[in-house]
């Protein structure tokens, strides 16, 4: 009968849709809870002060980034570099952590209207950026490369002449590519995993941005590789702190300067970059000041 | 073409957490769906009503409003929004929505969607209902006012209950170009159907199955078939339904709607 | 003020290129639409029940599907099957092939506003079927969907903005609109310009249509 049919078909939709709503009940706790009786109880009119009243921190961090932050679709965690860090931030703090994606269009707003508490998203510090918030120390050095697929015939950054070569809008490597390759054919999207579609099929030659965004491409497609040669451009993460925080700020670069010779830093490394790249890294020593200096 | 159908390309369907993974993401369109055309409706009425209203200034502003927001591209107005929303409303919004709402909803980025859904369908809806009212029969409203009826009065009981009628095609056709464009919402960050099917297609490194593009997006076409063409079953429905109940001949359906919701 | 005309003028080339795409995308896309359109419009009033169905089957995919997805699976979908698709061709043939639901449907309105009348009298004076389709019922029914058509043109050109910010990346006027923006901050200035260019697009059409309206159309 028609008439039941069409109904079966509507209660179906209705349950599919009555069953994704259902589990977003057991998420992550969302905070609450007293700090654990180990971390350092900070004063409460303090920003750590006000995080362990609140019992959680909220830390921006990219979903779509593996292997630094990325939302895992098999279990729907938060996973990454930079997940782990923050995860130590909060450690020592006692609290929860809460993950919420930052992209690159909103992290400084985020930080900037309270969203966010801390800002780790694969960002690079620069002279810009530190006018509107503040850095931690460099947690990560992160260096422009260009990917290709295995076959490719580009070597570096010579070859890209006439290439078609993809990067984000908005990323600071459109600046990179014209000015270090001009005739680089350049084509903009929206996020690097549609670069990566686009290079997977061959609609573009080459991707060029961080080479821990290009890692996880590698990660997702060993058909694919790091070209040999000079890195376009040094990239040193800091962690993003609301301006003007200069205890938060201390007290994050605390951390990681703990978390770099106490061995959190290699392990981090080992199980998100090194085993899939072969290289070997030692925890970062510039300085913020040399950072800001770098870069422009 | 084997391709295509190759079974072992179609092997993460029933692998992992890939299916539920796209279906929570589509319930995401559905839910954004449904807000924005409640408000859209609410709008879109009080456009309609005062591009109709006698008050020359306001039908020519409302005019106006509608005219710009209709021909302008859905996908520049939520960028546009995405991008320039003052930091602090996306933060009322983010306290203001309960805790029991879905979590897709919870973003502050999905005020700029919801906004920039709701400026552009209520300007279609607006001129929409605005043809169904005009459909009307001016001997309705006139045999109204000549048994004593203010013209608010004639407006509400007898004008705007069938000419609204009339456009309950049209508006169920808006409904599901609406459903449609929810996809578009993708492109501000917005974790829907459409990232979470790219984010399936790279599983393997999350230890799941290869899932290829074609597949995947294929699978996430069928989902708006299927739904759009239930709701295209219900618009044929309610007209059917709604012929039997006015026995006064067929219903005149406003003509050349249809076509405005592409 | 000054920054809004400077936006203009500094990038005038990029924004002139940017308004020629999306004309051309549309103009092209809307060729491919009319012509498949037409044949679909043909299959549903076919006297053949598989060809209706056909005919039906497309309307009914095409017009279900959103645009975005479409574009998905004919550019990086058929790409991994094999078949070297450009941005272009995707894009274009993508929104051709969508329109094309809607302007079906369109005709098929128009064809069916034709009386039958006219097809009867047509076939009692000797006209063979296909020569009464041709001759007598089309072009009346052609100028019944001036209308619906001119709004269908009016829904690509917007639909088209669609295809620049997917990952076939087209560098139409809203990308363009994006690019300077994200440059230097503008984006208000940006993105007014861009909508000064959709707006006249529309408005072009809008006028255009209500002008051969006028002329040709048959009102009922």
């Amino acid at each position: 009968m028609k008439t039941t049919r069409w109904a079966l078909l509507l209660v179906l939709v209705l349950g599919l849709f009555a069953a994704a709503c259902g589990d977003d009940e057991e998420e992550q706790p969302a905070g609450g809870g007293e700090p654990t009786a180990e971390a350092e109880q900070f004063p409460e009119d303090t920003t750590m002060g006000r995080i362990q009243a609140a019992g959680e921190i909220k830390i921006g961090v990219k979903y779509d980034v593996p292997p630094f932050g990325f939302k895992n679709p098999q279990n729907d965690q938060i996973e990454g570099f930079d997940v782990d860090l923050g995860r130590a931030i909060a450690d020592k703090l006692g609290v929860e952590p809460n993950f919420i994606e930052a992209i690159s269009d909103n992290r400084i707003p985020f930080l900037q209207d309270g969203t966010v508490d801390l800002v780790l998203s694969t960002m690079t510090i620069n002279k810009e950026r530190d006018q509107e918030i503040d850095f931690s120390e460099p947690y990560y050095i992160a260096r422009g490369r260009i990917l290709v697929p295995q076959d490719s015939d580009i070597t570096g950054i010579d070859s890209l002449a006439g290439r078609k070569v993809c990067t984000a809008l908005g990323s600071t490597y459109e600046e990179t590519i014209k000015e270090q390759a001009p005739d680089a054919d350049l084509r903009l999207v929206d996020s690097y995993s549609e670069c990566l579609e686009l290079v997977q099929n061959g609609a573009v030659d080459a991707v060029s941005t961080d080479d821990v965004i290009l890692t996880g491409m590698i990660i997702q497609d060993d058909t694919l590789k790091l070209t040999e040669g000079e890195p376009l451009t040094t990239e040193p993460y800091g962690a993003g702190i609301k301006q003007g925080d200069r205890e938060l700020k201390e007290f994050v670069d605390g951390v990681i300067e703990e978390y770099k010779s106490g061995g959190g830093w290699a392990e981090a490394y080992e199980k998100w970059v090194g085993q899939y790249t072969d290289e070997q890294q030692d925890p970062p020593t510039m300085t913020l000041q040399e950072a800001l200096e770098a870069t422009s | 073409m084997t391709y295509v159908f190759d079974p072992d390309n179609w092997e993460w369907l029933v692998t992992g957490n890939n299916v539920r993974f796209i279906l929570e993401g589509f319930a995401v369109n559905l839910e954004i769906a449904v807000i924005a055309m409640v408000l859209s409706l609410i709008c879109g009425l009080a456009l309609a009503l005062g591009r109709l209203s006698r008050w020359t200034p306001l039908s020519v502003a409302a005019g106006a409003w509608v005219d710009v927001f209709r021909n302008l591209p859905l996908i520049f107005l939520l960028l546009y929004l995405a991008l320039s929303i003052p930091g602090a409303w996306p933060d009322a919004y983010e306290d203001a929505i309960p805790s029991w709402f879905p979590e897709g909803l919870q973003s502050g980025r999905v005020l700029a969607a919801i906004l920039g859904l709701v400026l552009y369908n209520s300007a279609v809806l607006a001129e929409i209902m605005r043809a169904g009212i005009l459909s009307l029969d001016r001997g309705q409203s006139e045999a109204a006012r000549a048994l004593g009826m203010s013209y608010a009065q004639s407006m509400r009981l007898v004008v705007l209950p069938q000419g609204l009628r009339r456009m309950v095609p049209a508006t169920v056709s808006q409904l599901i170009t609406l459903n449609k464009d929810t996809t578009l919402v993708s492109i501000v960050a917005i974790q829907e159907v459409m990232r979470h099917g790219r984010i399936v297609t790279s599983a393997n490194f999350f230890g799941g199955v290869q899932a290829p593009v074609l597949q995947v997006f294929l699978f996430v076409g069928a989902l708006f078939i299927i739904v759009n063409l239930l709701l295209s079953r219900l618009s044929r429905r309610l007209e059917i339904h709604e012929q039997r109940r006015t026995a006064v001949g067929r219903v005149q359906r406003v003509r050349g709607l249809e076509e405005q919701a592409v | 003020m000054g920054d809004l005309i400077s936006v203009l003028t500094d990038n005038l080339d990029e924004w002139l290129a940017g308004f020629w795409v999306t004309l051309r995308i549309v103009a092209i896309a809307f060729a491919i639409a009319m012509v498949v359109g037409t044949l679909v419009a043909a299959l549903r009033i076919a006297p053949n029940k598989v060809l209706q169905r056909l005919g039906g089957a497309y309307v009914e995919t095409f017009r279900n599907v959103p645009l975005l997805v479409l574009l998905f699976i004919s550019f990086a979908g058929l790409r991994r099957a094999g078949f070297e698709v450009g941005p272009w061709e995707a894009g274009i043939a993508s929104l051709g092939l969508y329109t094309a639901a809607y302007v079906a449907e369109a005709l098929r309105s128009g064809v069916f506003s034709v009386s039958k009348g006219q097809i009867e009298a047509a076939l009692s004076l000797g006209y063979t079927y296909r020569h009464a389709l041709r001759r007598v019922v089309f072009p009346q029914a052609f100028r019944t969907v001036i209308s619906p058509l001119g709004s269908l043109i009016i829904a690509m050109i917007k639909n088209s903005a669609i295809i620049g910010v997917s990952l076939l990346a087209l560098d139409d006027l809203l990308k363009t609109a994006r690019v300077i923006s994200s440059r230097g901050f503008q984006t208000d200035e940006a993105f007014f310009w861009a909508a000064v260019g959709y707006l006249t697009l529309t408005g072009l059409a809008t006028v255009t249509i209500r002008f051969l309206e006028k002329r040709y159309a048959i009102h009922r």
